[in-house]
C-alpha cells in the first residue's frame, strides 16, 4: 500500500483528500502546515506527496522547494485555487500539477500516474 | 647742362617718357609724381645728372647721395607693400577659414575645410596633406583622411580644374566633402592604413613633434636620424613638414604636408602661416568630435528615456497585474476551496448512497450545481488572465503540438481525428504562450455543439508577411455565421458548466495581443478559424 502525504492548511480539504484517497487504497497521512510536514516527513517513508501551493501564512512552493532538496527520491503533486501557477517556473520542479475541484479524478489520475511511473522506475 | 629734358618739364607727351606705361598718363601732367616714380630710375634723368659731374658742380656728389638713398627707401617700401599685401591675404584667407571651421560641427567637413586649405593655391598652396587623428581609446594615432594628387598627370588634372571653378575655399571645400572626400581616403588608403603610430612610441618623430607642440620641417627625411626610413619611404618625399593639432594641451591629432609634385621648398614663412592656422583646426576638428559624441550619447540619453518610459509603463502593468493577481487569487481560495470541499462531500455520499436513497437526487443536485459554479470560476479566473498579456518569441508548431498532446484524449474519447500540417521554417511568433494554448484548446474543445458525422480537425501552420498564419478547420460543428459571431460575445451565452465564455475569451485575449482572429462558420463545411500570428516585436503596438 502507498503512503501519501497530504499538505494543505483546510481542515476539512485534508478530510475530503483523506476520505477520497483512502477508498482508493492508499495510506494517507495530512499536515496542516509546512512545520507538521517536515515533521511527520522525519524518519517516516512516503511515496507520494500532495501539497496545497498556498498554504497560510507560507508557502507550499518554499515547501516544495525543500522537499525536492532534501527528499527528492518522493515525488510531489501541486494543487491549486487556479491554473496560472503552473506557469510559474518554480512550480515545474513538482512532478505534477492539479487544479483544484470537487471532482477528484484528475488528482487520482495524476498520482497513480506518477506511482506506476516511480514503480517502473524502481523496478529497472 | 641741358636743362630742357623730360624731368624738368611741367607737361611731357606720351612719347618723351620711355617708363610712362599705359595708364599712367595721369603722371604726364604731374611732374613731381613724375619726378619720383620713375625719373630716378630713368637713364636720361641720370645722364643730366652725369653732366653735373662732368661740369664739376659740387652739388652733384650730394645729389647722388640723395638719389641712392631715395631708391634705397623706395624699394624697402615696395617690399614693405609686398609683405603687407600678402599678410592681408593670409589674413583674409584665416578669416574666411576661421568662418567656416567656426560654422561646422561636423567633423569630415572639419576635416574637408582643413586639408582643402593647406593643398588650395589660395591657402597655403602644399601639394598632399595627410591628416592623422588621435584615437585615445586605442592609445593611437591613426591616418584618417588625406587630399592631393598622387602624380603629376593628375596633379595637372586636379589644378587646372581648381583654376577653371575658381571657388573660394568654403565652396572648395563643400565640393570636396560631397564628391571626393570618400575616394581620395581610397585612394589614400594604402599610406593612411600605415600610418599608424601607438602614442606612448615617445621616440617616433610623429609623437616627439606632438609633444612638442610646434610645427617640424624635415629635410632629407631618408637619411634622417629621427625618421623612421618607412615613414620616408611611405610617403616618398625628401622634405615635409608635420603640424601638431593641439586644442587646450591635448593631442588632437596631426597633418603632414609636403609638396610631392612640384617640390616647392617649404619656407619659414610657411611654417609660420601653418602654425598660426594649427590652432583653429585643432579647435575645430575638436569640437566635431566632441559634437559627434555628443550626439552618440545624446542617442544613448534619448533611447534610455525611451527604455525607462517603457520599464515605467511595464511597470505600471505589472501592478496592474499583481493587483489583478492577488484579487484573483482571493477570489480562488475563497470560491474554490469551499466549492470544493462541498462538491467533494456531495460526490463521496453520492458513491455510497444506494441508487434507492431518495436524498440521492438532491445530492446530485448538489453535485451539479457545484460542477457549473467551477466552471463560471474558471472562466472568470480565465477572462481577468487575458487581461495582461505577457508576450514572448515562440515556436508555434511547438506549440500546437503540446495543445494537441494535451487535448488528445479528451478529443479521441468524442472521436475526434486532428490532423497538424507543421509549416516548414517556420518563423517564431511574438505571442502570450499561455493564452494562445488557451485560445487553440477552446477552438478544439468549445460550447459550440456537435452536429456532423464527419468529427476531424486540421491544423496547419504557414509563414505569412510579417506573421505566422494558423488555421484550424472544425468540420464537426455546422452552425450559421450568426450562430457564431454569436458565441464570440462576452457572457452572451450562459452553459451547463460555465458561462459559455470560451471561444468570446478566444477573441478577447487575442484582440489584447493585437492578433488577427476570424472565424467563418458554413452549416455544410463546418468552422474555419483563422489566426495570424505576428513575427515581429512592431507588428503590435
Amino acid at each position: 500500500m502507498s503512503r501519501l502525504l497530504v499538505v494543505d492548511d483546510e481542515a476539512n480539504i485534508r478530510l475530503l483528500y483523506a476520505e477520497e484517497l483512502k477508498d482508493e487504497g492508499y495510506e494517507v497521512v495530512t499536515a496542516a502546515t509546512s512545520a507538521e510536514a517536515v515533521e511527520k516527513l522525519q524518519g517516516a517513508v512516503f511515496d507520494l506527496a500532495v501539497l496545497d501551493i498556498k498554504l497560510k501564512n507560507e508557502s507550499g512552493i518554499e515547501l516544495l522547494q525543500k522537499l525536492v532538496k532534501e527528499r527528492h527520491e518522493m515525488p510531489v503533486i501541486l494543487c491549486s485555487a487556479f491554473s496560472c501557477y503552473k506557469d510559474d517556473f518554480s512550480a515545474w520542479l513538482a512532478d505534477g500539477y492539479v487544479v483544484k475541484s470537487s471532482d477528484l479524478s484528475d488528482l487520482k489520475q495524476e498520482i497513480a500516474r506518477i506511482l506506476a511511473k516511480k514503480a517502473a522506475k524502481v523496478s529497472k | 647742362m641741358n636743362l630742357d629734358c623730360c624731368w624738368s618739364r611741367e607737361v611731357i607727351e606720351q612719347a618723351d617718357c620711355p617708363n610712362i606705361q599705359g595708364g599712367e598718363e595721369d603722371l604726364l601732367a604731374s611732374k613731381q609724381q613724375r619726378n619720383l616714380e620713375k625719373c630716378a630710375d630713368c637713364s636720361l634723368f641720370h645722364r643730366s645728372l652725369q653732366q653735373l659731374y662732368t661740369e664739376s658742380n659740387p652739388l652733384a656728389p650730394i645729389f647722388s647721395g640723395f638719389l641712392d638713398e631715395f631708391r634705397r627707401q623706395k624699394s624697402q617700401i615696395q617690399s614693405l607693400v609686398s609683405f603687407l599685401d600678402n599678410k592681408t591675404l593670409e589674413i583674409r584667407f584665416l578669416h574666411e577659414l576661421g568662418y567656416v571651421l567656426q560654422s561646422s560641427v561636423d567633423l569630415d567637413e572639419v576635416l574637408s575645410v582643413a586639408l582643402t586649405a593647406i593643398t588650395a593655391g589660395k591657402g597655403f598652396g602644399m601639394n598632399r596633406a595627410f591628416l592623422l587623428l588621435c584615437d585615445r581609446d586605442e592609445g593611437l594615432l591613426k591616418g584618417y583622411l588625406a587630399l592631393g594628387p598622387r602624380n603629376m598627370e593628375e596633379a595637372g588634372h586636379v589644378w587646372n580644374e581648381i583654376v577653371r571653378n575658381d571657388m573660394d575655399l568654403q565652396a572648395m571645400a563643400q565640393n570636396f566633402r560631397l564628391n571626393k572626400l570618400s575616394s581620395e581616403r581610397a585612394k589614400f588608403h594604402d599610406i593612411l592604413e600605415k600610418l599608424t603610430i601607438s602614442l606612448d612610441d615617445k621616440e617616433h618623430i610623429l609623437i616627439k613633434t606632438l609633444e612638442g607642440k610646434r610645427p617640424v620641417k624635415v629635410e632629407q627625411a631618408f637619411q634622417h636620424p629621427n625618421v623612421p626610413s618607412e615613414l620616408a619611404t611611405l610617403l616618398g618625399v625628401d622634405t615635409f613638414l608635420l603640424m601638431p593639432l593641439i586644442s587646450r594641451s591635448r593631442w588632437v591629432g596631426m597633418i603632414i604636408a609636403d609638396n610631392f609634385i612640384t617640390h616647392r621648398a617649404i619656407t619659414d614663412e610657411d611654417m609660420h602661416s601653418l602654425e598660426t592656422f594649427g590652432f583653429p583646426v585643432a579647435f575645430a576638428v575638436e569640437r566635431a568630435a566632441l559634437y559627434d559624441k555628443l550626439q552618440v550619447e545624446l542617442s544613448r540619453v534619448t533611447e534610455a528615456g525611451k527604455k525607462l518610459k517603457e520599464q515605467q509603463e511595464l511597470i505600471v502593468r505589472m501592478e496592474n497585474m499583481a493587483l489583478v493577481g492577488r484579487i484573483t487569487s482571493s477570489i480562488a481560495h475563497s470560491v474554490r476551496n469551499p466549492l470544493m470541499v462541498i462538491g467533494g462531500f456531495a460526490r463521496s455520499m453520492l458513491k455510497n448512497s444506494p441508487e434507492s436513497d431518495p436524498k440521492r437526487t438532491f445530492i446530485e443536485s448538489i453535485v451539479a450545481e457545484t460542477r457549473q459554479l467551477e466552471g463560471v470560476l474558471d472562466e472568470i479566473l480565465n477572462y481577468s488572465d487575458s487581461l495582461y498579456p505577457t508576450r514572448d518569441f515562440w515556436d508555434v508548431n511547438q506549440l500546437v503540438k503540446t495543445v494537441l498532446r494535451d487535448t488528445g484524449e479528451a478529443l479521441s474519447l468524442l472521436g475526434y481525428v486532428t490532423d497538424f500540417e507543421p509549416g516548414d521554417d517556420i518563423k517564431s511568433v511574438y505571442i502570450d504562450f499561455k493564452q494562445l494554448s488557451y485560445c487553440i484548446r477552446s477552438v478544439l474543445q468549445n460550447d459550440i455543439a456537435i452536429s456532423g458525422d464527419d468529427r476531424s480537425i486540421s491544423i496547419s501552420a504557414r509563414n505569412g508577411d510579417g506573421c505566422v498564419l494558423l488555421a484550424i478547420e472544425d468540420r464537426s460543428r455546422h452552425i450559421t455565421q450568426a450562430q457564431l459571431d454569436h458565441f464570440l460575445v462576452p457572457f452572451s451565452e450562459t452553459r451547463d458548466l460555465g458561462t459559455g465564455l470560451a471561444l468570446a475569451l478566444c477573441k478577447t485575449m487575442l484582440e489584447k495581443q493585437e492578433v488577427p482572429f476570424t472565424a467563418t462558420a458554413d452549416e455544410q463545411a463546418g468552422i474555419c478559424y483563422t489566426i495570424l500570428l505576428p513575427t515581429r516585436k512592431e507588428e503590435q503596438s
